[in-house]
């Protein structure tokens, strides 16, 4: 396990366990999903290190989804800032028996 | 909706199953796995209520987790390894990680939670889609990987297929039984998929058309939970004689289609040396055949009290199309004979 490999890990790592346990707020969660940007770091780093051509887009490709479900993640937000006129997560309980 | 946009999300959950299906590498299967995450979010969220938006924020997190997690393991495997081809995967933690991520995608026992609060929130439409198209580019991916510890995917298989059964007996909403009885067949699969593939696929397809032909039917019917289903006589007497032997075959019991699959399950089980694991699994199935018949002696088995008004509805027509529902019920309930001609075509 090199260096960069044990840093990303436990970055990604540490942003599960803000998921998993900090569950107050759902922007806080939103937040904790942007532990894809370690894998973009991931990403770009890999293809530095193996100076591979082909696949210098893959970074570039993550970061286009990630945008994309950070901006559907803030829709929600709204979403349910609207309907429940709250975001803290402990207000999602309709569904649950 | 807007048609057009209609037929754009429903073309993007079509490219997103496909681009799995096609891909090799790690990156276009997880690219695969987003759109069909991103294509699905704008139906469930259509209606602006607030149990439809609840169940839509718990399936983005849900499934965002877990294309997350797939992602991470696939970097993992590329940096230990080298490798980003789906087929050669060979370093246990990366394997591990990925099957972990696949199940909480799919919903399996013990990270089975969101899927009937999601499935809660829905109509039946959007459920039906849920709980079939959605769960296909996830399998395929399941399916590929190699196992290389086989005690996890038997203990995934055993916790859902005990957990679907047993957290179903308190349900009276149906979204909810469906959801139960989605986690314990997806442990039937889970319990086989390394032993036999073409086995697992074979038991997902008839899921699939049992459980559409359930949801049809409930849809058809507009029934939700169990009280409304007593009155569903009314509307459609023929369907409803026809909905316990759809129940009854989601059960699994044999002279129909659904229990195709619990059978070569079994026999595959036994002879790869596993009689408790196979004995555990068939004691089980009587736990769903429980909420199955609480069903079916809701819908059909008892005389609702009649009055003259009472029995006119049925000779309304409903402007439904009913061809889709008619396939699966014949395909749900007569398939058995069938079985050699469709193991021989799914099995190499």
């Amino acid at each position: 396990m090199t260096p960069a490999h044990f840093t990303f890990s436990s970055a990604f790592a540490l942003g599960l366990m803000g998921l998993a346990f900090h569950r107050t707020h759902l922007l806080s969660a939103l937040l904790s999903l942007e532990m894809m940007l370690t894998l973009f770091i991931a990403l770009s780093l890999w293809t530095l290190q193996l100076n591979s051509t082909s696949f210098s887009t893959s970074p570039m490709l993550l970061l286009a989804f990630s945008a994309c479900e950070a901006s559907t993640g803030l829709a929600l937000l709204v979403a349910t800032a609207r309907t429940h006129g709250t975001d803290r997560l402990q207000s999602l309980n309709l569904l649950q028996c | 909706m807007s048609p057009f946009i209609l037929s754009i999300l429903l073309l993007g959950l079509g490219l997103g199953t496909t681009i799995t299906f096609a891909s090799s590498h790690w990156l276009l299967a997880w690219m695969g796995l987003e759109n069909n995450t991103l294509a699905i979010i704008p139906l469930m969220a259509q209606h602006h209520h607030p149990r439809a938006a609840e169940a839509t924020t718990k399936y983005f997190l849900t499934q965002a987790t877990a294309a997350a997690m797939l992602l991470f393991a696939t970097t993992s495997n590329a940096w230990l390894s080298g490798q980003w081809h789906i087929l050669q995967m060979n370093h246990p933690l990366p394997t591990t990680l990925i099957t972990l991520a696949l199940a909480l995608k799919i919903g399996l026992a013990p990270m089975h939670a969101w899927l009937p609060e999601v499935l809660q929130g829905l109509n039946l439409t959007t459920g039906l889609i849920l709980s079939t198209w959605q769960k296909l580019a996830p399998f395929a991916l399941l399916l590929q990987v190699q196992q290389t510890n086989p005690a996890l995917t038997i203990m995934l298989g055993i916790t859902s297929m005990l957990i679907g059964g047993w957290a179903g007996l308190n349900q009276t909403q149906l979204r909810k039984i469906l959801a139960y009885s989605s986690i314990a067949h997806l442990g039937w699969m889970l319990i086989v998929i390394q032993f036999s593939p073409s086995l697992a696929l074979l038991t997902l397809l008839l899921y699939f058309i049992m459980t559409s032909s359930a949801f049809l039917s409930f849809k058809l019917n507009n029934t939700t939970n169990i009280n409304s289903l007593a009155t569903s006589w009314a509307k459609m007497p023929t369907l409803t004689s026809l909905a316990p032997l759809i129940l009854l075959s989601l059960a699994g019991l044999p002279p129909l289609t659904g229990f195709m699959p619990k059978w070569l399950i079994i026999q595959e089980l036994t002879k790869q040396g596993l009689a408790p694991t196979a004995t555990l699994a068939a004691l089980s199935a009587l736990l769903s055949l429980y909420f199955y018949l609480r069903l079916a002696y809701a819908m059909t088995l008892t005389i609702s009290p009649n009055n003259l008004t009472g029995t006119t509805p049925w000779r309304l027509p409903s402007n439904q199309l009913t061809l889709p529902l008619a396939a699966s019920v014949t395909a749900t309930n007569f398939l058995l004979p069938l079985s050699p001609p469709i193991l021989s075509l799914l099995t190499p």
